[in-house]
Parts: structure tokens; C-alpha cells; sequence
């Protein structure tokens, strides 16, 4: 049986080699990332009902935890990778066309990184290595988003780059903290002597470490670089980074608040700034007119809506956020996907010069439209029981204060319902802009390599919304993972 | 006094950051702004160390038999201080490389002239 550390050490071994091929030859290095993560898919798909009978702990160095660095392959984990490395796989073949000239074999060596760093997050059990694949999955984001070179993509990066710094800084710091307090980074071996510190020091290492994963995770008020970032950037790159990075980051900070600290207090809190995101976003995406900065800016919604139903902290609650990790990342991968062609058609990102594409480039406008319509959480699309249950889960607490955060929630959710239903009539009834149709090749659908993984992601939208248990059987174990925290010491320590 | 030269480390790590964060937050210049991440990644590598060290402490290998485990340094903190230099180093790398491209497109590095997108 083969063991999680390949998860990682194939992505990341072939980054590197992706560089030495791009000497070798211009056209290799542009499959090296989809062979790579067909790979990953394989292999997570064969371990994960495994993980999800007991956590697969993977050794280092012949010493068993807390004593090396160690993987933990748990049901969350391995979900998680499942999810990264088939849409990494899709962004992957869709780039084979999008990137077809500019960056070259640079491009792909980082994509690779950032899917390797990804991957690591999620399946670490050392605090510190979560670190380094934090920066990994950082750097090679903040060099994508700079990666073609052009005015907005550098100085985005640049700004991504200062905050991200300072974030990792301050991680850092929390890290040293912890390890101070208890001579351990295994994330198993602090849960289980947390208690035996003073709270004071629990709550200054728990904040220097949630607010420097919060970075990534783009929780309010911490996600200025966002937009500018994830509408520089070239569309795959987009996709990837609403799609997985951001999961990370609230991957991250789920893990630490939740299985580490075990912090019942502050989690009121949490959802709190949870909706607090969500509304932020959701209103200053209703008032943009570039189609990217709208996206991005509906990230940070629907982390908004994650963060909160983490913050719920019941079973259930924490199964919708899971859902919706899932869908948001099929949805907004395929939004950025199927507006990537659009805007290279049209050559221009204002909401306006869409208009009319519901004619020129069907395939491309229904996809969109599918995912749209899954992130406003209409049925029969996978937005919907995530939605539904994230909802159900808040009533079931039966406390006002829930009752009164969710119905502001759904406020959230009829500015995003508005402002979707706008541009999808643009697609549709509106007639294109004076001045279009006049570049020759505009009125084309976007080439094959680009249309099946947005046809595969639309077919996953729709086959999970019209049948949901095929991902909730999952989520159970995936949410006793995260919360948990006895049963994951006893797996991880074997005590 | 004694109470001052045991903490002395953790004011000078804290010190740096602290000095490091003014100068990225109010610095305008974006050169200088690197310098300031540069300086919170100095402070944080010296925190790292302080928290393993002991005074007077020798490095942890049985060079002599008659060293004893209680006066070696943990050697955890600096393994880790080193993982953490490389990885400064690439991100302040990519930052300068990041403040050439900026300069080649705006011909300045004042970050108060680079607003084409909104800060």
C-alpha cells in the first residue's frame, strides 16, 4: 500500500523537473501538471477508504510521533486532497490551451508547487511543516499572480506579497510561542497538553496564529489583497487560487482552533467575523462592473458563509461548511474557467462587454449560468443542500443569537442572488455591446481543451446537486475529524 | 537585573518586529517596505533561537563524555530558524524581483504613486 508521503513528493518532484524538460522542449512541460495531478487523483481515490476507517499516520525518519515529522492522512485530509488534486487536474488540461504562450515552463513548475503546498497543508500533523507548506502554496501564488508580467498582475503581486510576509511573520511567531510552551510541534502532542497551560498564553499563541493563517484564508478584515490578486491574475491561476488556496488557509485555521486549542469560547466569535466576511463581500461584489473583481470579491462571500457555519461548531454545522468548501471550489473554479475565454473574446472584463455571449459561446454561458445559479444555492446544483444544511444547522441551535446572525446571512445571499441573476441576463437577453464582432474569431466557443473541464465540472455541479449523498456519506467522518479531538490524539499518539 | 538579562533576547526579537512593522506600515517607499519584512523576519529568527537556548550552553553533539544533556541548547529551534531564513530569503528575493518589475512599469517605487488598482 502505497504511502500519503508520494501525495506530495510527486507534485513537487516534477515542479522541478518541469523546469529542466522546458529547456529540453516548449511543448513538454504543459502536460507535466496534468499527468502529475491525475496521479495525485489516482492514488488519494485508493486511499481514502482507508483514511476513512482510521487516519493514515505516515512516518519520517523511522521515529514514531510526536518525535519526527509526520503526515496524517485523515478522512478530512484525504477529501480535501481529493478535491485538490481533480481540480487542480482540470484547471491543469484547461491551461494547456490558456497558457499556450507567455510564461512557459515557469508557469507550469509553480502550479505544480502551489497544488504540492496544497496538498501538504492538508495532511500535515507538524505545526511547523504546515508552515513550510504554507509559504510553498504562498510564494508560488504570489509569483502567479505576478506571472505574465503585466501592470495590475505586478503590482497585485506586490501587494499580496507585503501582507502575505507579514501574515507568515506572524505565524511564525505563534508557532515559537507553542513551542516554547510545550517543546513539541507535533499538532497531537500540543492538543493533548493544552489544558496545562495558562489560558493567557493559549490566547496570544491562538491569535498570532489564527490571524497569520487568516491571511490566506481571506477572513475580514484581513483579505485586501483579494481582489486585486485573484482579478490580475491570469484566469486559471483565478480559479486555483478562489478554488484551493483559500481552503487551505481556512483549512488551516480550522485545524488549529478547532483540533489543537479546542477553543469552544471563541467560536461566537469566530462566527461573527464569519458573517461579517460574508456581508463585506457580498456588497461590494453587487457593486462592480469587472466581471473578475465581482468573483473575487464572492469569494470572500461564500468564506464569509464557511468561516461561519465553522463557527457554528456543531456536527452539523460543520458538515455544511464542508459541503461548501467542496462546491464553492467546483463553482468558482468553473465561473473563472468559463469567463477566462469570454474575456479573452471579448478583450475586456467590464460586465457590460459580456453581454450578448449567450449567442456567440453557448457552452461557455451555461456553464457559467450552472454555476451561478449553485452559488446563489438554487436546486438542483451542489450550492444548494450545502446552503440547506449550513441553514438547518443554524435553526438547530435553537439560539436567537444564530436565528438572528443566519437570517443576516441569507440577506447575503439575495445581494448574490441579484447581482448573478444580472450578469446571467446580460449573457442572455442583452445585445452586444456597439463595436464587437468586428475582431475576426470573436464569435468562436472556446477550444476543446478548455471546454471539457469546464463540461466536467458542470457535470459534477449538477450530478451532486441531484444527488447529494454521494459527498455527505463523507462528510460525517470528515467533520469528527476536525472536531474530534480525543479521537485524533489517540490515532495520531496511538495511546 | 538578573530578571533583565533573562529576557533580554525576547525584547531585543520583539524589538526588531515591532521596528520592522512600523517601517512596513508607514514607509511609502516600497524598497523600504521590504526592509521592514526583512527586519520582522530577523526578529522573528531571533525569537525562534531565544526560545531554545540556555546560557552558557554548548552545541548538542557528545564531543566530550563529560558534557551533560541539561547544558546542550535544543537543537529543534535552530533547525527550524534555518528553514525559515531559506524561506525568507525566497520571499524577499521574489519581493525585489517584484519592486525591478514595478519600477519598469511605473518608474517609480513610491507606493503612493502605484494606485492604478484600488489599495
Amino acid at each position: 500500500m502505497v504511502s500519503p508521503i508520494i501525495l506530495i513528493a510527486v507534485p513537487l518532484g516534477l515542479a522541478f523537473l518541469t523546469t529542466l524538460l522546458g529547456l529540453l522542449s516548449e511543448k513538454l512541460p504543459k502536460y507535466v501538471p496534468a499527468v502529475a495531478m491525475a496521479f495525485n487523483l489516482v492514488v488519494s481515490i485508493r486511499l481514502l477508504p482507508r483514511a476513512l476507517q482510521s487516519p493514515i499516520v505516515a512516518r519520517t525518519a523511522g521515529l514514531s510521533p510526536p518525535f519526527s515529522i509526520h503526515l496524517v492522512a485523515g478522512p478530512l485530509g484525504m477529501m480535501l486532497s481529493v478535491l485538490i488534486s481533480l481540480v487542480g487536474l482540470l484547471i491543469a488540461i484547461y491551461a494547456i490551451g490558456y497558457m499556450g504562450k507567455g510564461p512557459g515552463s515557469r508557469y507550469h513548475a509553480l502550479y505544480l508547487l502551489l497544488l504540492a503546498g496544497a496538498t501538504g497543508v492538508v495532511l500535515t500533523g507538524d505545526l511547523f511543516n504546515l508552515f513550510v507548506f504554507f509559504e510553498i502554496l504562498c510564494i508560488s501564488s504570489y509569483a502567479l499572480v505576478g506571472c505574465r508580467g503585466d501592470k495590475p498582475g505586478i503590482e497585485s503581486a506586490a501587494k499580496y506579497l507585503i501582507q502575505g510576509a507579514i501574515g507568515s511573520s506572524l505565524a511564525l511567531v505563534g508557532i515559537g510561542f507553542l513551542y516554547g510552551l510545550f517543546g513539541t510541534l507535533s499538532m497531537a502532542d500540543i492538543a493533548s497538553n493544552i489544558a496545562s497551560v495558562s489560558p493567557m498564553a493559549v490566547f496570544i499563541s491562538m491569535a498570532l496564529l489564527v490571524t497569520g493563517f487568516g491571511v490566506e484564508g481571506a477572513i475580514f478584515p484581513l483579505n485586501a489583497w483579494l481582489p486585486d490578486a485573484h482579478s490580475s491574475a491570469p484566469s486559471s491561476i483565478s480559479a486555483i487560487l478562489s478554488g484551493i488556496a483559500i481552503k487551505a488557509g481556512i483549512y488551516a485555521v480550522a485545524r488549529i482552533v478547532f483540533t489543537v486549542y479546542g477553543a469552544e469560547a471563541i467560536l461566537v466569535f469566530v462566527a461573527v467575523v464569519g458573517l461579517l466576511t460574508l456581508l463585506v463581500g457580498e456588497m461590494s461584489a453587487f457593486s462592480q462592473s469587472n466581471i473578475k473583481r465581482l468573483l473575487a470579491y464572492s469569494s470572500i462571500g461564500q468564506v464569509g458563509l464557511i468561516v461561519f457555519a465553522l463557527g457554528l461548531a456543531s456536527v452539523r454545522g460543520v458538515e455544511g461548511a464542508l459541503f461548501l468548501v467542496v462546491s464553492h471550489a467546483l463553482a468558482k473554479a468553473l465561473l473563472f474557467l468559463s469567463t477566462g475565454y469570454m474575456i479573452y473574446r471579448a478583450g475586456s472584463m467590464e460586465i457590460s462587454s459580456l453581454h450578448g455571449m449567450g449567442r456567440k459561446m453557448p457552452v461557455s454561458s451555461v456553464c457559467f449560468t450552472i454555476a451561478a445559479f449553485s452559488l446563489i444555492g438554487l436546486p438542483p446544483f451542489i450550492g444548494f443542500p450545502g446552503k440547506f444544511m449550513i441553514i438547518s444547522a443554524a435553526l438547530a441551535k435553537a439560539d436567537t443569537l444564530f436565528t438572528v446572525l443566519i437570517a443576516i446571512g441569507l440577506l447575503g445571499t439575495v445581494v448574490e442572488g441579484a447581482y448573478f441573476f444580472r450578469i446571467v441576463q446580460g449573457l442572455y437577453f442583452k445585445e452586444a455591446p456597439e463595436g464587437a464582432g468586428t475582431n475576426p474569431g470573436e464569435d468562436v466557443e472556446a477550444p476543446l481543451s478548455a471546454l471539457v473541464p469546464i463540461c466536467v465540472l458542470a457535470v459534477a455541479i449538477v450530478a451532486v446537486g441531484v444527488c447529494p449523498c454521494v459527498l455527505t456519506r463523507y462528510l460525517g467522518a470528515a467533520a469528527a475529524d476536525l472536531l474530534d479531538k480525543a479521537a485524533y490524539i489517540r490515532h495520531v499518539l496511538g495511546v | 537585573m538578573s530578571l533583565m538579562e533573562s529576557y533580554i533576547h525576547y525584547l531585543g526579537s520583539f524589538g526588531l518586529i515591532l521596528i520592522g512593522l512600523y517601517v512596513v506600515l508607514v514607509k511609502s517607499n516600497l524598497v523600504k517596505v521590504i526592509i521592514g519584512i526583512s527586519l520582522i523576519d530577523t526578529g522573528v529568527n531571533l525569537f525562534l533561537i531565544s526560545v531554545g537556548y540556555i546560557r552558557m550552553g554548548t552545541a548538542p553533539i557528545f564531543s566530550r563524555t563529560a558534557i551533560a544533556p541539561e547544558e546542550m541548547v535544543d537543537p529543534v529551534p535552530q533547525a527550524l530558524v534555518l528553514t525559515a531564513i531559506v524561506i525568507g530569503v525566497s520571499v524577499l528575493g521574489l519581493a525585489l524581483s517584484v519592486a525591478i518589475r514595478l519600477y519598469g512599469h511605473y518608474g517609480t517605487l513610491d507606493l503612493r504613486k502605484i494606485r492604478d488598482l484600488k489599495w
